[in-house]
């Protein structure tokens, strides 16, 4: 199993990880239980840390949620919650607003990708070309997406600011239409789209760069000798060769997608109105303005059923 | 164009992109600092003031005057590195089996939690977890916070340790077999103190998505452990908002992350690759 791209298999890092002799083979099948306790039972031992932290984390609140989504449980209702079945999921859930919230989810994900794949994958081509300077380049543009989300997140709301902001005013000078960027729908969209593409175009580059190193020479060498130019030799060989990189970088920011929280809700916290309310911040919204736990409950239920596909897709591919 | 010009002219195209992209990259980095060291006239002042105006380390002095920044401070310090610790040690641990290629019970379910601990949206667990530590009033602890840190950031750890691990050959603990070490030994004693750089690598990661960590805080957090990117978020929610003081207070969070990331630069490149992290 290699475990770059997050349990993924992919083109192994640059510094190769080479394929480990299998030492289960080692450990010879023995049958009767002595033998199990001795042989097996430490390697459980040793996942058993492991284990609380996801019983606690993950298993017991997931349990729990079905549970409160049954319920009509508020944070300041007095007297005992009941249980009143899948009222919440009929009622609350699929309601135009978590609709509404769905599409801008996904109207994120969709511009963001489109944004922000091709650039990573042009600078980390140009990385690639290892000229001098390139580590400096490369830690400079990595950067952003180390940063502490909320943080720049409220930098680039002060940067948008529509009379004081620094960008209104260079766009003033350029002599370019003004954009009301946090008062508008397509201004917030914007803004959101443009800080987290920030953040995301040096993850993408890093990940494209890794894949690009750990590309053969030979097919590029072929080409150069049968004169193929940059364009096709990027589009006949780059590109086929970087399929599975490009896959799981794609899965990596849907997921992430789904989980934008942080810039949003400083940026434009959701707003003009609902316009920029994704899922993660509706549901925090219900769970912890509104005070409504179950319903918050529900939305994460479904939230979560939704990506079901992608724990499926990454869990098969961290088995091979 | 002989063929040399055109290599000449290629390069100068390579570096004008990179550098406008390192310009883009860079800019609000250095924007929050200017504005940190800025009088409210300078940083509203239109045209902007790049380099020319007055220093001042007022906005700092008000920040660390801000009640409640010190405690924050120190609360983002101890969760942060708590948290990390125990990442590292529960990640290390359950990595080394699942380095390995054994066949033991549970390991299957271990790996599929993980995945699903790194895609599932936090909010989706943290609107029960909330009720949960509510409820066993475990609320407004540090304690609460390093155990759900550390959990959201396992599967990081592990697949980076596991990467790291692999590369270490197994010839090397046969020895340590022969001479009858159990496997906590040689998993302390052989392969961790081999493996150290990357131990390093999934430390250092590790920390940072903590120090970053916002969402968590903000459901768990009460008024005893309030984080710094919780304090500096609320600075936009009061009704004026003093941008000097929250650049100031965006600076201390991200200025030393900005440090780090030209410092360390290897070691988070290695274990962003193998990671496939975001925050």
């Amino acid at each position: 199993m290699t475990a770059q791209a997050g349990g993924l298999p992919a083109p192994s890092t640059p510094g190769g990880t080479e394929p480990v002799a299998r030492p289960g083979r080692e450990l010879r099948p023995e049958r009767g239980l002595r033998t199990w306790l001795r042989r097996k039972l430490p390697l459980v031992a040793f996942t058993l840390p492991a284990w609380v932290l996801v019983v606690l984390v993950l298993a017991i609140p997931i349990v729990t949620a079905v549970s409160l989504s049954l319920k009509n449980e508020t944070l300041d209702l007095f007297g005992s919650p009941r249980y009143i079945g899948f009222q919440n999921y009929r009622t609350d859930v699929f309601t135009s607003t978590f609709l509404h919230s769905l599409v801008v989810t996904v109207i994120i994900i969709v511009i963001g990708l489109a944004i922000q794949l091709p650039l990573g994958l042009w600078l980390a081509g140009l990385l690639h070309r290892e000229l001098r300077g390139t580590r400096l380049f490369r830690s400079v543009l990595l950067m952003p997406m180390l940063l502490t989300p909320v943080a720049v997140g409220l930098m680039w709301r002060f940067m948008f600011n529509s009379d004081l902001g620094i960008i209104d005013w260079f766009i003033r000078t350029v002599g370019l239409t003004q954009v009301n960027w946090l008062g508008s729908v397509y201004g917030g969209f914007a803004s959101v789209l443009i800080v987290n593409s920030w953040q995301n175009v040096p993850f993408v580059m890093l990940f494209m760069l890794a894949g690009l190193q750990a590309l053969p020479k030979e097919p590029f060498e072929a080409a150069e000798v049968d004169g193929a130019g940059v364009w096709q030799s990027f589009r006949y060989i780059t590109l086929p060769l970087l399929r599975s990189v490009l896959l799981i970088v794609t899965m990596i920011l849907i997921v992430e997608g789904f989980k934008l929280f942080d810039i949003v809700y400083v940026i434009t916290a959701g707003g003009p109105g609902t316009a920029t309310q994704n899922v993660s911040l509706l549901d925090y919204r219900v769970g912890f303005t509104d005070l409504d736990t179950s319903q918050g409950a529900a939305i994460g239920v479904v939230m979560a059923l939704m990506l079901t596909p992608v724990y499926v897709l990454w869990a098969r591919a961290t088995a091979e | 164009m002989s063929p040399r010009a055109v290599i000449r002219l290629r390069h100068a195209g390579s570096y004008l992109v990179l550098t406008v992209a390192a310009i883009i990259a860079l800019f609000p980095i250095l924007w929050t600092l200017s504005t940190s060291l800025k009088q409210i006239v300078d940083a509203l002042s239109i045209p902007p003031k790049f380099v020319w105006f007055h220093y001042t380390l007022h906005n700092y002095s008000k920040l660390f005057h801000t009640p409640g920044f010190g405690p924050a401070y120190v609360t983002t310090l101890e969760v942060t590195f708590g948290s990390a610790l125990v990442t590292v040690v529960v990640g290390s641990l359950a990595a080394y089996p699942i380095a390995r290629r054994w066949r033991f019970l549970g390991r299957r379910p271990l790996e599929a939690s993980l995945v699903i601990i790194r895609a599932i949206p936090p909010i989706v667990l943290l609107v029960p977890l909330f009720s949960l530590v509510i409820n066993h009033g475990l609320y407004d602890r540090p304690l609460t916070l390093v155990v759900v840190y550390a959990a959201f950031n396992l599967p990081f750890a592990v697949w980076m340790m596991v990467s790291f691990i692999q590369q270490i050959p197994y010839e090397l603990e046969e020895s340590g077999e022969v001479d009858g070490a159990n496997r906590l030994r040689i998993l302390g004693h052989l392969v961790l103190p081999l493996a150290a750089p990357g131990l390093a690598a999934t430390t250092i990661l590790v920390s940072l998505i903590a120090w970053n960590e916002f969402l968590i805080p903000l459901v768990l957090a009460g008024n005893n452990t309030r984080t710094l990117p919780l304090l500096i978020s609320t600075f936009v929610q009061t009704r004026t908002v003093d941008w000097g003081v929250m650049a100031a207070g965006a600076t201390v969070a991200i200025l030393p992350i900005a440090i780090l990331t030209v410092l360390a630069q290897r070691s988070l490149v290695s274990g962003l690759g193998i990671g496939g992290v975001k925050q």
